[in-house]
């Protein structure tokens, strides 16, 4: 069996700002990312949609790179960039010629020193965030669904349970004293991890942290609001109607657990065993051999990116000539074979084989097929972001290939519980749909 | 049309020297059967990444049926003469790999990426698949009853009616013209036809096998040929469809789709095919215009004016013919608005020359996005296709950026004037039409449609 061994060199300097360096000279191109320790879940009360608006803003202009110029500066030096919000973390990124690393750096240290926004960006980019929510969201056939379906039915603590993408009235009260008062919180460089991928030395690369990003002031520790949620003791259901697509749908979410506690590696597994692709449990038993669903997948969004409670979810397309019940009875007959019976020594051993080479996948992946590197970077932020030890990305692969055919089966008894999911049926107003009797279980 | 003045940067540092860009060794052979064979070492990962393509695809396969050459190669992967379709899952993903088959207008093609260490037992199922596919009868109902839905689907994403619409009003009677089947052309599929494509398409002489990853190319293409030497198969004849005439004067068509909170545009234009000499010249005049991120458009209709999340433009390249064409999806209240912006910054490109620092700007963008198809194996693997299914110089990859360089301002403004061709665009609007057809209408004599394609 090949391994695969990243080097890496990583440090913290003064101001508390996390650095990690992986040389790699296949091609001269530097990727770059600055990782936050603060994504959608945590973004303020009233504010729904704050985190990823704000995001928006990091383009609009820094203390000496005014609007425009982020994109144009690394746009003009052959490089992409881009950035992101998720749960737990926002990230900002460029993939560049290595010639215009000093570059980058300069730039993304600008902007963690000071943002310098007026009120006719936020307010360009509040119109632009919400064409962004119509053409992703309330304009497309199952927009949204599940991720942003999911939420309130699953969770009762705000943070868990409200709308990421915001809504409109939360997005037009936010004003520029809510941005640099966000910006002041989590944007500190004790709240961040810098990232170099490729080429670049390690020595260099940390020098040139420290030469950019040192004189940075530490800020105060960011506070964070606790995401627990209270015990959950029954299945919750929620519905929501689909306005565009004839399919009706339903997505069924199990919470998961905590990231690199003991269960965690074999729930990821089990996961695989479930929704890995075509050889996947869901996508075989609901659309190859019972012929009920037209999609059925999904898993764990981002097995190594989450901080707080997040689920499994299987996202369900199905023939309208099937009811909502039967074909939440066929998804169950799945859920209830894997807890009766576990999976076989083949399977596991096909699952494992598979589990390392999507692995090496995510390693070298880009994204867009053109930000080379995207997976080890996130892995990289994520590793140093919650566990302060970057070089988990050489070792973490050991503990899933250990996993055995009876922790897999504990995990599906103990974490497929019907107390312990929630289901959302997404109904199309539209003719060809079966009139629902669901709608009138739902919670 | 900007109305804030940009501000520049202060204190950026300059750009160090460039790093030469260097890509790897192609090494290429023909199997002894006529098999074109294209192999490149990149040993990032110990994986290595394959496309077996066959240079015929739906436009190849119109006469009997629209879409039937991705129908065949759905089914292809669901049996052969010696597996089932739950083997085949299986098996691929006990070696750890990833298979998928697929066909666009031009070229049918199995892509596959697995563990270098089985190689072989991938390879062997590819072959399978290309050569012994069995057309089970109970998979190819279930397919066909999965892409009857995938198409109802299709009708209702903004996007999807779009190019539908676009494609129809550019290219007429060709086979270019149908993006997707309908459900009475569907459900008329016979296995019998699926089965003559794959006979007919899926040959030796009609492939071209690509293979990028960590191995060794000598050891690899002697794989290929104890694995794929003893198939046997000619080129197929291609069909000769009559050119499409490329349509005069703008017109306006508009999809109606009631509720759409949003209105997708998409205008379009006859262009040009990767093979044509003036491609890079386009490509770049493209970038400047709205395919990247700090291009006149979104700056425009972004970044200055919020009408939109993402706005772009592209030129696509089909074999035969390739068009221009520009996308945005907008408030419902600024179509007009955003049209105008539209047809401002084509015009302007094709009135004022472009200013050099801007050019250089651009010039830097398109050769340093080029470069980063090395640093990744699927990445190397897609730059590789484009060389060889468009049948470009064999320096292609070494000398594009010289290319890209070299142009002046002047090649961009004659470029702009020959394909950006502001006034026989057509233009096709998604949405609600009580909210969009007086805006729509300033724009060209309108044609309005429903989601199923039916005019109003």
């Amino acid at each position: 069996m090949k391994r695969l061994q990243i080097g890496i060199e990583s440090t913290k300097l003064a101001n508390g700002l996390s650095v990690v360096v992986a040389p790699d000279t296949t091609a001269p191109v530097v990727t770059v990312g600055v990782y936050y320790k603060i994504g959608f879940r945590l973004e303020p009360q009233g504010r729904s949609g704050f985190a990823h608006l704000f995001e928006h803003m990091m383009f609009q202009g820094s203390a000496n790179a005014p609007k425009m110029q982020h994109i144009k500066l690394v746009n003009s030096s052959g490089g992409m960039l881009n950035g992101s919000t998720s749960y737990d973390v926002t990230n900002y990124y460029e993939a560049v010629p290595s010639n215009a690393l000093e570059r980058v750096l300069w730039l993304e240290a600008d902007r963690m020193r000071a943002l310098k926004v007026d009120d006719e960006n936020l307010k360009n980019q509040r119109d632009v965030v919400k064409e962004e929510v119509r053409v992703n969201v309330m304009n497309q056939p199952y927009g949204g669904f599940p991720w942003l379906d999911m939420p309130p039915v699953a969770f009762r603590n705000w943070a868990n349970a409200h709308n990421f993408y915001g809504d409109f009235s939360d997005l037009d009260a936010a004003d520029l004293a809510d941005v640099q008062a966000f910006f002041k919180t989590y944007y500190v460089p004790n709240n961040a991890v810098l990232l170099m991928l490729g080429d670049v030395k390690a020595e260099e690369g940390i020098a040139l942290a420290k030469k950019y990003f040192g004189e940075i002031p530490a800020g105060a520790a960011p506070p964070f609001a606790d995401p627990s949620e209270p015990e959950q003791t029954e299945e919750r259901r929620g519905n929501v109607e689909e306005k565009f697509g004839t399919l009706p749908a339903l997505a069924i979410g199990y919470v998961i657990p905590k990231r690199r506690t003991a269960d965690w590696c074999a729930m990821a597994l089990l996961d695989q065993a479930l929704h890995g692709g075509r050889a996947g449990r869901m996508y075989r038993e609901l659309v190859l051999e019972k012929q009920i669903a037209v999609e059925a997948g999904g898993g764990i969004d981002d097995l190594f990116g989450y901080n707080g409670p997040t689920h499994m979810t299987t996202r369900i397309l199905h023939k309208p000539e099937y009811s909502s019940d039967a074909t939440l009875q066929a998804f169950d007959a799945v859920i209830r074979e894997v807890r009766e019976n576990g999976i076989s020594a083949d399977e596991l051993e096909q699952l494992k084989v598979k589990w390392r080479s999507d692995y090496f996948a995510t390693l070298e992946g880009g994204r867009g097929g053109y930000m080379p590197k995207y997976g080890l970077m996130h892995l990289l932020a994520c590793f140093t972001l919650f566990d302060n030890e970057p070089q988990l990305v050489n070792t973490i692969l050991d503990g899933f290939l250990a996993v055995s055919r009876e922790e897999i089966q504990a995990a599906a008894r103990k974490y497929l519980q019907n107390e312990k999911r929630a289901i959302v049926f997404r109904t199309p107003v539209k003719a060809s749909a079966p009139s629902s009797a669901d709608a009138k279980e739902a919670a | 049309m900007a109305t804030r003045a940009v501000e520049v940067a202060n204190g950026v540092p300059g750009l160090a020297p460039e790093r030469a860009v260097t890509w790897p060794k192609r090494t290429k052979a023909r199997l002894s059967n006529g098999l074109e064979v294209i192999l490149a070492e990149a040993h990032s990962i110990p994986k290595f990444h394959g496309e077996l393509f066959f240079r015929s695809g739906d436009a190849a396969a119109s006469h009997r049926a629209p879409g039937l050459a991705e129908m065949t190669a759905t089914v292809a992967r669901t049996g052969t003469t010696k597996r089932a379709s739950r083997q085949i899952e299986e098996d691929l993903r006990r070696i750890g790999a990833d298979l998928s088959s697929g066909a666009g207008a031009d070229t049918s093609a199995i892509s596959f990426s697995g563990l270098s260490e089985f190689a072989e037992p991938l390879l062997d199922l590819v072959n399978e698949l290309a050569r012994e596919a069995s057309f089970p009868e109970s998979e190819f109902e279930r397919e066909r009853r999965q892409k009857l839905e995938e198409i109802r689907l299709e009708r209702t994403q903004p996007g999807f009616l779009a190019s539908e619409r676009l494609r129809k009003v550019l290219f007429g009677a060709h086979p270019y013209a149908q993006v997707s089947p309908s459900e009475a052309q569907v459900a008329a599929y016979k296995r019998e036809d699926l089965r003559a494509v794959y006979r007919e398409f899926y040959t030796p002489e009609n492939g071209l096998l690509l293979l990028v990853g960590d191995f060794d190319s000598s050891e690899m293409l002697k794989m290929a040929e104890n694995v794929f030497g003893k198939w046997t198969g000619k080129k197929p004849e291609a069909p000769a469809a009559a050119a499409p005439a490329g349509p005069r004067g703008r017109r306006v068509y508009l999809v109606h789709v009631p509720g759409a909170v949003q209105t997708q545009i998409l205008a379009g234009c006859h262009a040009i095919t990767r093979k044509h000499p003036d491609w890079v010249k386009l490509g770049l005049t493209n970038s400047l215009y709205g395919g990247a991120f700090n291009s006149r458009l979104v700056m425009n209709i972004r970044e200055d004016k919020g009408y939109t999340y993402s706005p772009r433009s592209s030129v696509s390249p089909l074999r035969q013919y390739g068009y221009f064409s520009v996308s945005a999806a907008v408030r419902n209240d600024v179509v007009a608005a955003s049209l105008t912006e539209i047809f401002y910054e084509m015009d302007k490109l094709r009135s004022l020359p472009v200013p050099d620092p801007e050019l250089a700007d651009a010039q830097n963008y398109l050769s340093g996005v080029f470069s980063m198809g090395l640093a990744t194996q699927d990445g190397l693997l897609s730059q590789l296709s484009t060389v060889a299914l468009n049948e470009l110089p064999d320096d292609y990859l070494e000398t594009y950026r010289q290319k890209v360089r070299a142009l002046t301002p002047q090649d961009l403004l004659e470029t702009a004037r020959k394909y950006l061709d502001s006034t026989n665009m057509q233009i096709v609007v998604v949405g609600d039409r009580a909210k969009i057809e007086e805006q729509a209408a300033l724009f060209g004599e309108l044609e309005i449609y429903d989601a199923q394609g039916a005019r109003l």
